[in-house]
Protein backbone atom coordinates (compact mmCIF):
# COMPACT_ATOMS: atom_id res chain seq x y z
CA UNK A 1 0.00 0.00 0.00
CA UNK A 2 1.55 3.54 -1.10
CA UNK A 3 1.90 6.12 1.31
CA UNK A 4 -0.45 8.23 -1.09
CA UNK A 5 -3.53 5.68 -1.01
CA UNK A 6 -2.83 5.12 2.85
CA UNK A 7 -3.41 8.95 3.15
CA UNK A 8 -6.44 9.41 1.39
CA UNK A 9 -9.72 8.33 3.27
CA UNK A 10 -10.24 4.73 1.72
CA UNK A 11 -8.59 2.22 -0.49
CA UNK A 12 -10.93 1.78 -3.57
CA UNK A 13 -12.14 -1.78 -3.35
CA UNK A 14 -12.75 -1.05 0.64
CA UNK A 15 -16.12 -0.87 2.14
CA UNK A 16 -17.57 0.04 5.30
CA UNK A 17 -18.13 -3.35 7.21
CA UNK A 18 -21.03 -1.51 9.25
CA UNK A 19 -23.49 -4.08 7.07
CA UNK A 20 -21.38 -7.20 8.03
CA UNK A 21 -21.50 -6.86 11.77
CA UNK A 22 -24.24 -8.90 14.24
CA UNK A 23 -26.02 -6.80 15.86
CA UNK A 24 -27.01 -9.44 18.85
CA UNK A 25 -23.38 -10.45 19.68
CA UNK A 26 -22.20 -7.23 20.14
CA UNK A 27 -20.68 -6.27 23.64
CA UNK A 28 -18.90 -3.97 25.47
CA UNK A 29 -17.48 -4.28 29.26
CA UNK A 30 -17.18 -1.03 31.16
CA UNK A 31 -19.74 1.01 28.87
CA UNK A 32 -21.91 3.72 30.69
CA UNK A 33 -25.77 2.67 30.22
CA UNK A 34 -26.47 5.69 28.90
CA UNK A 35 -23.47 6.16 26.69
CA UNK A 36 -23.48 2.82 24.99
CA UNK A 37 -21.57 1.13 21.95
CA UNK A 38 -24.40 1.66 19.37
CA UNK A 39 -23.67 5.30 19.67
CA UNK A 40 -20.06 4.64 18.23
CA UNK A 41 -20.96 2.40 15.56
CA UNK A 42 -24.76 2.48 14.42
CA UNK A 43 -25.06 4.58 11.23
CA UNK A 44 -26.31 8.19 11.91
CA UNK A 45 -25.84 7.57 16.12
CA UNK A 46 -21.90 7.60 15.39
CA UNK A 47 -22.39 11.06 12.89
CA UNK A 48 -23.85 12.98 15.73
CA UNK A 49 -21.22 14.59 17.88
CA UNK A 50 -23.34 14.78 21.12
CA UNK A 51 -23.67 10.76 21.21
CA UNK A 52 -20.23 8.52 22.53
CA UNK A 53 -19.63 5.86 23.52
CA UNK A 54 -18.51 6.71 27.53
CA UNK A 55 -16.70 4.20 30.12
CA UNK A 56 -18.06 3.64 33.16
CA UNK A 57 -15.68 2.61 35.93
CA UNK A 58 -12.85 3.70 34.37
CA UNK A 59 -11.11 4.58 31.35
CA UNK A 60 -10.75 1.00 29.84
CA UNK A 61 -13.21 -0.15 27.48
CA UNK A 62 -13.41 -4.01 26.03
CA UNK A 63 -15.77 -4.28 23.19
CA UNK A 64 -16.28 -7.36 20.84
CA UNK A 65 -17.38 -7.43 17.52
CA UNK A 66 -18.81 -10.60 16.00
CA UNK A 67 -19.65 -10.24 12.16
CA UNK A 68 -22.14 -12.48 10.05
CA UNK A 69 -19.22 -13.67 8.07
CA UNK A 70 -15.56 -13.64 7.54
CA UNK A 71 -13.99 -10.71 6.27
CA UNK A 72 -10.87 -9.20 6.09
CA UNK A 73 -10.04 -5.77 7.85
CA UNK A 74 -7.89 -3.09 6.39
CA UNK A 75 -8.31 0.05 8.72
CA UNK A 76 -10.39 1.12 11.19
CA UNK A 77 -11.37 4.76 12.09
CA UNK A 78 -11.59 6.00 15.78
CA UNK A 79 -12.92 9.36 16.34
CA UNK A 80 -13.18 11.43 19.68
CA UNK A 81 -12.64 14.18 21.21
CA UNK A 82 -8.77 15.52 21.83
CA UNK A 83 -8.70 14.97 25.32
CA UNK A 84 -11.08 12.16 26.25
CA UNK A 85 -10.63 10.13 22.93
CA UNK A 86 -8.93 7.17 22.93
CA UNK A 87 -5.09 6.43 23.16
CA UNK A 88 -3.86 3.27 22.94
CA UNK A 89 -6.35 0.34 20.80
CA UNK A 90 -5.59 -2.97 21.20
CA UNK A 91 -7.48 -5.16 18.13
CA UNK A 92 -7.93 -9.11 18.87
CA UNK A 93 -9.09 -11.15 15.93
CA UNK A 94 -11.26 -14.00 16.66
CA UNK A 95 -10.90 -14.14 20.24
CA UNK A 96 -14.45 -14.52 22.22
CA UNK A 97 -15.65 -13.89 25.79
CA UNK A 98 -12.21 -11.74 26.70
CA UNK A 99 -12.22 -9.57 29.92
CA UNK A 100 -9.96 -6.95 30.94
CA UNK A 101 -7.95 -9.85 33.27
CA UNK A 102 -6.99 -11.76 29.79
CA UNK A 103 -5.76 -8.87 27.54
CA UNK A 104 -2.42 -9.19 28.42
CA UNK A 105 -2.57 -12.97 27.73
CA UNK A 106 -1.80 -13.12 24.27
CA UNK A 107 -0.12 -10.28 22.23
CA UNK A 108 -2.78 -8.20 20.19
CA UNK A 109 -3.32 -9.04 16.69
CA UNK A 110 -2.33 -5.10 16.30
CA UNK A 111 -2.16 -1.88 18.36
CA UNK A 112 -2.49 1.40 17.68
CA UNK A 113 -1.59 4.55 19.23
CA UNK A 114 -3.99 7.22 18.15
CA UNK A 115 -2.87 10.74 17.36
CA UNK A 116 -4.91 13.60 17.05
CA UNK A 117 -5.31 13.72 13.59
CA UNK A 118 -6.64 9.97 14.07
CA UNK A 119 -9.43 11.04 16.03
CA UNK A 120 -10.41 13.82 13.72
CA UNK A 121 -11.19 10.68 11.18
CA UNK A 122 -8.06 9.91 9.31
CA UNK A 123 -7.98 6.21 9.33
CA UNK A 124 -5.49 3.71 11.04
CA UNK A 125 -4.15 1.49 8.69
CA UNK A 126 -3.79 -1.76 9.82
CA UNK A 127 -1.22 -5.39 9.82
CA UNK A 128 -3.37 -6.33 7.12
CA UNK A 129 -1.93 -9.82 6.86
CA UNK A 130 -3.07 -10.54 10.04
CA UNK A 131 -6.64 -9.67 9.65
CA UNK A 132 -7.24 -11.72 6.59
CA UNK A 133 -9.86 -14.13 8.61
CA UNK A 134 -11.70 -12.51 10.77
CA UNK A 135 -14.60 -13.73 11.95
CA UNK A 136 -14.92 -11.55 15.00
CA UNK A 137 -13.10 -8.49 16.94
CA UNK A 138 -11.94 -7.38 19.85
CA UNK A 139 -11.08 -3.87 20.52
CA UNK A 140 -9.55 -3.36 23.81
CA UNK A 141 -8.99 0.57 24.52
CA UNK A 142 -6.38 1.15 27.05
CA UNK A 143 -6.16 4.33 28.03
CA UNK A 144 -7.26 8.20 26.30
CA UNK A 145 -5.64 11.11 25.38
CA UNK A 146 -5.33 12.88 28.85
CA UNK A 147 -5.35 9.96 30.93
CA UNK A 148 -8.77 11.10 32.27
CA UNK A 149 -11.11 8.99 33.98
CA UNK A 150 -13.58 8.63 31.40
CA UNK A 151 -12.82 7.66 27.97
CA UNK A 152 -15.20 9.17 25.22
CA UNK A 153 -15.72 7.92 21.49
CA UNK A 154 -17.57 9.14 19.43
CA UNK A 155 -17.30 6.80 16.17
CA UNK A 156 -15.85 3.45 15.40
CA UNK A 157 -15.82 2.43 11.35
CA UNK A 158 -14.37 -0.46 10.07
CA UNK A 159 -13.09 -0.90 6.39
CA UNK A 160 -11.88 -3.80 4.80
CA UNK A 161 -13.56 -6.32 2.19
CA UNK A 162 -15.52 -9.93 2.13
CA UNK A 163 -14.26 -12.95 1.88
CA UNK A 164 -15.89 -15.03 -0.49
CA UNK A 165 -18.18 -16.37 1.67
CA UNK A 166 -21.81 -17.55 0.81
CA UNK A 167 -24.42 -15.69 2.13
CA UNK A 168 -26.94 -18.02 3.57
CA UNK A 169 -29.71 -15.34 3.44
CA UNK A 170 -29.21 -15.14 -0.22
CA UNK A 171 -29.78 -18.94 -0.63
CA UNK A 172 -33.50 -19.55 -1.73
CA UNK A 173 -35.29 -22.94 -2.02
CA UNK A 174 -35.77 -23.77 -5.81
CA UNK A 175 -39.39 -23.84 -6.60
CA UNK A 176 -39.70 -27.35 -8.12
CA UNK A 177 -41.77 -26.92 -11.78
CA UNK B 1 -35.71 -15.68 32.99
CA UNK B 2 -32.21 -14.09 32.81
CA UNK B 3 -29.93 -16.76 31.76
CA UNK B 4 -27.53 -16.22 34.59
CA UNK B 5 -24.53 -17.83 37.13
CA UNK B 6 -24.65 -17.32 40.50
CA UNK B 7 -22.08 -17.82 42.96
CA UNK B 8 -23.55 -17.62 47.11
CA UNK B 9 -20.68 -16.66 49.75
CA UNK B 10 -21.43 -18.04 52.71
CA UNK B 11 -20.66 -16.43 56.06
CA UNK B 12 -19.93 -19.46 58.16
CA UNK B 13 -17.89 -17.05 61.10
CA UNK B 14 -18.49 -17.59 64.52
CA UNK B 15 -20.34 -15.04 64.53
CA UNK B 16 -23.37 -17.60 63.37
CA UNK B 17 -23.92 -19.31 66.41
CA UNK B 18 -25.98 -16.70 67.45
CA UNK B 19 -29.19 -17.69 68.25
CA UNK B 20 -31.05 -14.57 67.38
CA UNK B 21 -32.90 -15.51 64.74
CA UNK B 22 -34.41 -19.22 65.46
CA UNK B 23 -33.07 -21.57 65.12
CA UNK B 24 -29.64 -20.04 64.59
CA UNK B 25 -28.56 -17.40 62.02
CA UNK B 26 -26.39 -20.60 60.86
CA UNK B 27 -29.83 -22.44 60.25
CA UNK B 28 -31.41 -19.30 58.53
CA UNK B 29 -28.45 -18.82 56.27
CA UNK B 30 -28.73 -22.02 55.17
CA UNK B 31 -32.65 -22.13 54.02
CA UNK B 32 -32.12 -18.97 52.68
CA UNK B 33 -29.08 -20.44 50.53
CA UNK B 34 -31.38 -23.05 49.58
CA UNK B 35 -34.30 -21.18 48.57
CA UNK B 36 -32.39 -18.85 46.50
CA UNK B 37 -30.61 -21.72 45.02
CA UNK B 38 -34.10 -23.30 43.96
CA UNK B 39 -35.44 -20.07 42.74
CA UNK B 40 -32.43 -19.33 40.47
CA UNK B 41 -32.54 -23.29 38.57
CA UNK B 42 -36.39 -22.81 38.72
CA UNK B 43 -36.65 -19.54 36.77
CA UNK B 44 -34.26 -20.67 33.73
CA UNK B 45 -33.44 -24.78 33.79
CA UNK B 46 -29.64 -23.69 32.36
CA UNK B 47 -28.95 -21.45 35.17
CA UNK B 48 -25.64 -22.18 37.50
CA UNK B 49 -25.22 -22.05 40.89
CA UNK B 50 -21.98 -22.33 43.18
CA UNK B 51 -21.07 -21.77 46.76
CA UNK B 52 -18.10 -20.41 48.52
CA UNK B 53 -17.72 -20.34 52.25
CA UNK B 54 -15.90 -16.90 53.46
CA UNK B 55 -14.66 -17.69 56.97
CA UNK B 56 -13.01 -21.09 58.51
CA UNK B 57 -9.57 -21.27 57.73
CA UNK B 58 -10.00 -19.22 54.44
CA UNK B 59 -12.44 -18.60 51.71
CA UNK B 60 -13.01 -21.84 50.00
CA UNK B 61 -15.23 -22.73 47.22
CA UNK B 62 -17.45 -25.77 47.85
CA UNK B 63 -19.07 -26.02 44.48
CA UNK B 64 -18.54 -24.38 41.02
CA UNK B 65 -21.23 -23.40 39.38
CA UNK B 66 -23.82 -25.99 38.23
CA UNK B 67 -26.63 -26.68 37.87
CA UNK B 68 -27.40 -29.91 40.07
CA UNK B 69 -29.78 -28.25 42.72
CA UNK B 70 -28.56 -31.70 45.09
CA UNK B 71 -25.13 -31.16 45.11
CA UNK B 72 -25.23 -27.60 46.21
CA UNK B 73 -27.94 -28.78 48.24
CA UNK B 74 -25.39 -31.46 49.97
CA UNK B 75 -22.60 -29.05 50.37
CA UNK B 76 -24.59 -26.50 52.89
CA UNK B 77 -24.85 -29.70 54.82
CA UNK B 78 -21.98 -30.27 57.52
CA UNK B 79 -20.25 -26.84 57.54
CA UNK B 80 -18.62 -25.96 60.06
CA UNK B 81 -18.33 -22.84 61.79
CA UNK B 82 -15.58 -20.82 62.79
CA UNK B 83 -13.47 -17.96 62.14
CA UNK B 84 -13.80 -14.98 60.89
CA UNK B 85 -15.26 -13.88 58.02
CA UNK B 86 -13.03 -12.45 54.92
CA UNK B 87 -15.36 -10.34 52.50
CA UNK B 88 -13.05 -8.98 49.76
CA UNK B 89 -11.52 -12.27 49.38
CA UNK B 90 -14.44 -13.93 49.04
CA UNK B 91 -16.10 -12.01 46.41
CA UNK B 92 -12.85 -11.73 44.52
CA UNK B 93 -12.86 -15.50 44.55
CA UNK B 94 -16.28 -15.54 43.75
CA UNK B 95 -15.53 -13.29 40.68
CA UNK B 96 -12.53 -15.66 39.77
CA UNK B 97 -14.88 -18.92 40.34
CA UNK B 98 -17.58 -16.79 37.53
CA UNK B 99 -15.25 -15.72 35.03
CA UNK B 100 -13.76 -19.64 34.76
CA UNK B 101 -18.28 -20.90 34.14
CA UNK B 102 -18.90 -23.39 31.29
CA UNK B 103 -21.08 -21.37 29.62
CA UNK B 104 -20.10 -17.96 28.63
CA UNK B 105 -23.59 -16.31 27.97
CA UNK B 106 -24.34 -16.17 31.31
CA UNK B 107 -25.28 -13.28 33.10
CA UNK B 108 -22.41 -12.99 35.96
CA UNK B 109 -24.48 -12.73 39.58
CA UNK B 110 -22.70 -12.87 43.58
CA UNK B 111 -24.81 -13.18 46.39
CA UNK B 112 -23.12 -12.48 49.93
CA UNK B 113 -24.72 -13.28 53.07
CA UNK B 114 -22.97 -10.50 55.36
CA UNK B 115 -23.78 -12.16 58.78
CA UNK B 116 -20.58 -11.05 60.85
CA UNK B 117 -18.78 -8.05 61.39
CA UNK B 118 -16.35 -6.32 57.77
CA UNK B 119 -13.08 -5.43 58.62
CA UNK B 120 -12.35 -3.67 55.46
CA UNK B 121 -12.63 0.06 55.06
CA UNK B 122 -15.01 1.50 53.28
CA UNK B 123 -12.42 2.67 50.37
CA UNK B 124 -11.08 -1.55 49.68
CA UNK B 125 -15.05 -2.36 49.17
CA UNK B 126 -15.65 0.54 46.91
CA UNK B 127 -12.43 -0.65 44.75
CA UNK B 128 -14.15 -4.10 44.93
CA UNK B 129 -17.33 -2.89 43.52
CA UNK B 130 -15.46 -1.01 40.78
CA UNK B 131 -13.81 -4.15 39.72
CA UNK B 132 -17.05 -5.58 39.78
CA UNK B 133 -19.00 -3.16 37.56
CA UNK B 134 -16.18 -2.98 35.02
CA UNK B 135 -16.64 -6.82 34.69
CA UNK B 136 -20.46 -6.53 34.80
CA UNK B 137 -20.65 -8.47 37.63
CA UNK B 138 -23.99 -8.06 39.34
CA UNK B 139 -23.69 -8.11 43.06
CA UNK B 140 -26.68 -8.82 45.66
CA UNK B 141 -25.57 -8.25 49.30
CA UNK B 142 -27.65 -9.76 52.17
CA UNK B 143 -27.30 -7.96 55.54
CA UNK B 144 -28.27 -9.39 58.39
CA UNK B 145 -26.76 -11.11 61.67
CA UNK B 146 -24.53 -8.98 64.17
CA UNK B 147 -25.17 -5.40 63.52
CA UNK B 148 -22.11 -3.06 63.60
CA UNK B 149 -21.73 0.53 63.28
CA UNK B 150 -21.08 1.25 59.88
CA UNK B 151 -21.95 -1.91 58.77
CA UNK B 152 -24.84 -0.73 56.68
CA UNK B 153 -22.71 1.94 55.51
CA UNK B 154 -19.96 0.14 53.94
CA UNK B 155 -21.97 -2.33 52.30
CA UNK B 156 -24.44 0.16 50.65
CA UNK B 157 -21.25 2.09 49.95
CA UNK B 158 -20.10 -0.95 48.27
CA UNK B 159 -23.36 -1.81 46.69
CA UNK B 160 -23.32 1.52 44.99
CA UNK B 161 -20.13 1.33 42.84
CA UNK B 162 -21.21 -1.73 41.85
CA UNK B 163 -24.81 -0.81 40.92
CA UNK B 164 -25.15 -0.62 37.25
CA UNK B 165 -28.71 -0.03 36.14
CA UNK B 166 -30.66 -1.68 39.52
CA UNK B 167 -29.12 -5.09 38.71
CA UNK B 168 -27.44 -5.32 42.64
CA UNK B 169 -29.86 -4.86 45.48
CA UNK B 170 -29.07 -4.81 49.57
CA UNK B 171 -31.28 -6.59 51.40
CA UNK B 172 -31.03 -5.36 55.64
CA UNK B 173 -32.53 -8.16 57.74
CA UNK B 174 -32.71 -7.27 61.50
CA UNK B 175 -33.38 -10.18 63.96
CA UNK B 176 -37.20 -11.26 64.15
CA UNK B 177 -39.48 -13.46 64.21
CA UNK B 178 -39.66 -14.24 60.45
CA UNK B 179 -37.32 -16.46 59.15
CA UNK B 180 -34.71 -14.70 56.54
CA UNK B 181 -36.16 -16.73 54.08
CA UNK B 182 -39.59 -15.31 54.46
CA UNK B 183 -38.43 -11.77 54.13
CA UNK B 184 -35.85 -12.90 51.10
CA UNK B 185 -38.90 -14.06 48.94
CA UNK B 186 -39.80 -10.91 48.81
CA UNK B 187 -37.11 -8.59 47.73
CA UNK B 188 -36.06 -8.27 44.32
CA UNK B 189 -32.82 -11.12 45.59
CA UNK B 190 -35.75 -13.27 44.73
CA UNK B 191 -37.65 -11.71 42.35
CA UNK B 192 -34.99 -11.15 39.96
CA UNK B 193 -35.53 -7.57 39.04
CA UNK B 194 -39.69 -8.45 38.93
CA UNK B 195 -39.53 -11.24 36.03
CA UNK B 196 -39.48 -14.54 35.81
CA UNK B 197 -38.44 -15.51 39.67
CA UNK B 198 -41.79 -14.05 40.51
CA UNK B 199 -44.20 -16.69 39.94
CA UNK B 200 -41.78 -19.04 42.17
CA UNK B 201 -41.89 -16.38 44.34
CA UNK B 202 -45.91 -15.65 44.70
CA UNK B 203 -46.07 -19.81 44.89
CA UNK B 204 -43.07 -20.10 47.91
CA UNK B 205 -45.20 -16.98 49.69
CA UNK B 206 -48.42 -18.21 49.32
CA UNK B 207 -47.47 -21.63 50.70
CA UNK B 208 -45.38 -20.25 53.66
CA UNK B 209 -46.60 -16.71 54.62
CA UNK B 210 -50.46 -17.16 53.75
CA UNK B 211 -50.06 -15.20 50.56
CA UNK B 212 -49.77 -12.13 49.27
CA UNK B 213 -51.01 -11.83 45.72
CA UNK B 214 -53.41 -9.56 44.72
CA UNK B 215 -54.76 -11.95 41.65
CA UNK B 216 -58.19 -14.04 41.66
CA UNK B 217 -56.13 -17.75 42.31
CA UNK B 218 -52.51 -16.37 43.49
CA UNK B 219 -51.25 -16.50 39.31
CA UNK B 220 -50.58 -14.02 37.88
CA UNK B 221 -52.27 -13.37 34.27
CA UNK B 222 -49.40 -11.56 33.01
CA UNK B 223 -46.91 -13.77 33.87
CA UNK B 224 -49.17 -17.18 32.92
CA UNK B 225 -52.23 -16.49 31.25
CA UNK B 226 -52.69 -19.36 30.14
CA UNK B 227 -52.91 -21.26 34.02
CA UNK B 228 -54.92 -17.94 34.98
CA UNK B 229 -57.42 -18.78 32.40
CA UNK B 230 -57.59 -22.42 33.21
CA UNK B 231 -58.12 -22.12 36.66
CA UNK B 232 -60.71 -19.59 35.72
CA UNK B 233 -62.43 -21.84 33.33
CA UNK B 234 -62.13 -24.87 36.14
CA UNK B 235 -63.63 -22.40 38.66
CA UNK B 236 -66.66 -21.98 36.20
CA UNK B 237 -67.14 -25.51 35.50
CA UNK B 238 -67.02 -26.50 39.23
CA UNK B 239 -69.59 -23.47 39.95
CA UNK B 240 -71.94 -25.27 36.86
CA UNK B 241 -71.58 -28.54 38.28
CA UNK B 242 -72.98 -27.11 41.45
CA UNK B 243 -75.68 -25.85 40.17
CA UNK B 244 -76.34 -29.04 38.33
CA UNK B 245 -76.74 -30.72 41.70
CA UNK B 246 -78.43 -28.32 43.34
CA UNK B 247 -80.90 -28.96 40.66
CA UNK B 248 -80.78 -32.27 40.93
CA UNK B 249 -80.83 -32.20 44.57
CA UNK B 250 -83.55 -29.68 44.71
CA UNK B 251 -85.59 -32.03 42.58
CA UNK B 252 -85.56 -35.14 44.65
CA UNK B 253 -85.59 -32.12 47.47
CA UNK B 254 -88.85 -33.51 50.23
CA UNK B 255 -89.64 -29.94 51.53
CA UNK B 256 -89.24 -28.32 48.84
CA UNK B 257 -92.04 -26.50 47.40
CA UNK B 258 -90.45 -24.23 44.77
CA UNK B 259 -88.46 -27.65 43.73
CA UNK B 260 -89.72 -27.20 40.40
CA UNK B 261 -88.79 -23.77 39.77
CA UNK B 262 -85.30 -24.64 40.71
CA UNK B 263 -84.70 -26.51 37.42
CA UNK B 264 -85.25 -23.60 34.64
CA UNK B 265 -83.36 -21.24 37.43
CA UNK B 266 -80.10 -23.15 37.38
CA UNK B 267 -80.00 -23.46 34.36
CA UNK B 268 -80.44 -19.97 33.27
CA UNK B 269 -77.90 -19.21 36.38
CA UNK B 270 -75.67 -21.24 34.37
CA UNK B 271 -76.12 -19.93 31.53
CA UNK B 272 -75.92 -16.47 33.00
CA UNK B 273 -72.56 -17.53 35.10
CA UNK B 274 -70.62 -19.25 31.92
CA UNK B 275 -71.96 -16.70 29.43
CA UNK B 276 -70.64 -14.05 31.56
CA UNK B 277 -68.24 -15.21 33.37
CA UNK B 278 -67.64 -13.45 35.94
CA UNK B 279 -65.63 -14.01 39.14
CA UNK B 280 -67.83 -15.65 42.41
CA UNK B 281 -67.96 -11.95 44.16
CA UNK B 282 -70.90 -10.70 42.50
CA UNK B 283 -72.64 -14.07 42.38
CA UNK B 284 -71.79 -14.23 46.29
CA UNK B 285 -73.71 -10.57 46.55
CA UNK B 286 -76.48 -11.19 44.14
CA UNK B 287 -76.97 -14.48 46.14
CA UNK B 288 -77.36 -13.18 49.74
CA UNK B 289 -79.61 -10.13 48.00
CA UNK B 290 -81.94 -12.61 46.53
CA UNK B 291 -82.04 -14.60 49.70
CA UNK B 292 -82.85 -11.53 52.11
CA UNK B 293 -85.33 -10.50 50.35
CA UNK B 294 -86.43 -14.38 50.14
CA UNK B 295 -86.52 -14.27 53.90
CA UNK B 296 -88.26 -10.94 54.01
CA UNK B 297 -91.50 -12.13 51.10
CA UNK B 298 -91.81 -14.87 54.02
CA UNK B 299 -91.99 -17.77 51.70
CA UNK B 300 -92.94 -20.88 53.46
CA UNK B 301 -90.87 -23.86 53.59
CA UNK B 302 -87.82 -21.81 53.06
CA UNK B 303 -85.22 -24.08 55.36
CA UNK B 304 -84.17 -27.81 54.30
CA UNK B 305 -83.74 -29.90 57.02
CA UNK B 306 -80.79 -31.74 55.24
CA UNK B 307 -77.31 -30.80 56.66
CA UNK B 308 -75.97 -31.47 53.64
CA UNK B 309 -73.83 -28.74 52.40
CA UNK B 310 -75.29 -29.19 48.98
CA UNK B 311 -78.54 -29.01 49.93
CA UNK B 312 -78.54 -26.57 52.39
CA UNK B 313 -77.67 -24.16 49.47
CA UNK B 314 -79.88 -25.75 47.46
CA UNK B 315 -82.52 -24.70 49.46
CA UNK B 316 -81.07 -21.17 50.01
CA UNK B 317 -80.81 -21.32 46.04
CA UNK B 318 -84.62 -22.34 45.34
CA UNK B 319 -85.82 -19.02 46.89
CA UNK B 320 -83.50 -16.72 45.18
CA UNK B 321 -83.96 -18.97 42.11
CA UNK B 322 -88.43 -18.47 42.29
CA UNK B 323 -87.67 -14.93 43.21
CA UNK B 324 -85.19 -14.90 39.92
CA UNK B 325 -87.45 -16.84 38.04
CA UNK B 326 -90.23 -14.38 38.59
CA UNK B 327 -88.07 -11.60 37.24
CA UNK B 328 -86.81 -13.03 34.56
CA UNK B 329 -90.03 -14.08 33.49
CA UNK B 330 -91.14 -10.63 33.38
CA UNK B 331 -88.16 -9.18 31.74
CA UNK B 332 -86.88 -12.54 29.81
CA UNK B 333 -83.61 -10.66 30.11
CA UNK B 334 -81.67 -13.87 31.99
CA UNK B 335 -83.65 -16.47 29.51
CA UNK B 336 -81.29 -18.77 27.52
CA UNK B 337 -81.76 -21.51 25.51
CA UNK B 338 -81.25 -23.90 27.88
CA UNK B 339 -84.68 -23.26 29.85
CA UNK B 340 -86.83 -23.84 26.67
CA UNK B 341 -86.35 -27.10 27.15
CA UNK B 342 -86.90 -27.58 30.67
CA UNK B 343 -90.34 -25.63 29.83
CA UNK B 344 -90.85 -28.19 28.03
CA UNK B 345 -90.72 -30.71 30.52
CA UNK B 346 -92.77 -28.04 33.00
CA UNK B 347 -95.49 -28.91 30.21
CA UNK B 348 -95.24 -31.97 30.95
CA UNK B 349 -98.14 -32.29 33.31
CA UNK B 350 -97.72 -35.63 34.87
CA UNK B 351 -94.42 -34.78 36.01
CA UNK B 352 -95.11 -32.11 37.33
CA UNK B 353 -97.84 -33.11 39.30
CA UNK B 354 -95.96 -36.35 40.22
CA UNK B 355 -93.40 -33.71 41.46
CA UNK B 356 -95.20 -31.52 43.58
CA UNK B 357 -97.27 -35.09 45.16
CA UNK B 358 -93.37 -36.18 46.13
CA UNK B 359 -93.32 -33.02 48.11
CA UNK B 360 -94.58 -34.02 51.52
CA UNK B 361 -94.44 -30.55 52.75
CA UNK B 362 -96.17 -28.75 49.88
CA UNK B 363 -99.78 -27.67 50.00
CA UNK B 364 -100.62 -27.41 46.12
CA UNK B 365 -103.71 -25.53 47.25
CA UNK B 366 -101.96 -23.18 48.64
CA UNK B 367 -101.58 -19.36 47.10
CA UNK B 368 -98.07 -18.86 46.30
CA UNK B 369 -97.72 -22.12 44.74
CA UNK B 370 -100.82 -21.33 42.58
CA UNK B 371 -99.23 -17.89 41.29
CA UNK B 372 -95.69 -19.26 40.91
CA UNK B 373 -97.18 -22.09 38.58
CA UNK B 374 -100.03 -19.74 37.03
CA UNK B 375 -96.82 -17.47 36.27
CA UNK B 376 -94.89 -20.27 33.95
CA UNK B 377 -95.26 -20.24 30.20
CA UNK B 378 -98.17 -22.02 29.13
CA UNK B 379 -99.12 -23.74 32.58
CA UNK B 380 -102.46 -22.37 33.28
CA UNK B 381 -104.23 -25.84 31.68
CA UNK B 382 -101.18 -27.80 33.40
CA UNK B 383 -102.38 -26.31 37.04
CA UNK B 384 -106.16 -26.49 36.60
CA UNK B 385 -105.29 -30.12 35.96
CA UNK B 386 -102.70 -30.51 38.50
CA UNK B 387 -105.65 -29.26 40.76
CA UNK B 388 -107.73 -32.10 39.90
CA UNK B 389 -105.21 -34.81 40.25
CA UNK B 390 -103.83 -32.95 43.66
CA UNK B 391 -107.84 -33.01 45.16
CA UNK B 392 -107.85 -36.93 44.90
CA UNK B 393 -104.39 -37.30 46.41
CA UNK B 394 -105.29 -34.91 49.40
CA UNK B 395 -107.82 -37.34 50.54
CA UNK B 396 -105.26 -39.96 51.55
Amino acid sequence: MSAAESATSIQKNQVDLLDFIDWSGLECLNQSSSHSLSNALKQGYREDEGLNLESDADEQLLIYIPFTQVIKLHSIVVTGSEEEGPKTVKLFANREHMGFSNVSDFPPSDTAVLSPDNLKGKPVVLKYVKFQNVRSLTIFIEDNQSSSEITKVQKIALYGSTVETTDMKGLKKIEDH
Amino acid sequence: MVLEATMICVDNSEWMRNGDYSPSRFQVQADAVSLVCGAKTQSNPENTVGILTMAGKGVRVLATPTSDLGKILSCMHGLEMGGEMNLAAGILIAQLALKHRQNKNQQQRIIVFAGSPIKHEKKALEIIGKKLKKNSVALDIVDFGEEEDGKPEKLEALLASVNNNDASHIVHVPPSQNALSDVLISTPVFTGDGEGGSGFAATTAAAAAGGVSDFDFGVDPNIDPELALALRVSMEEERARQEAAAKKAAEEASSQEKGEDAQPQSDSQNATSTATEKVSDPMDEDDLLKEALALSMNIPGSDSSAGDAQMSEASNDDQELALALQMSMQDGSKESSAPSDVSKVLGDQSFMSSIISSLPGVDPNDPNVKNLLASLPGQSESQQKKDEDEKPKDEK
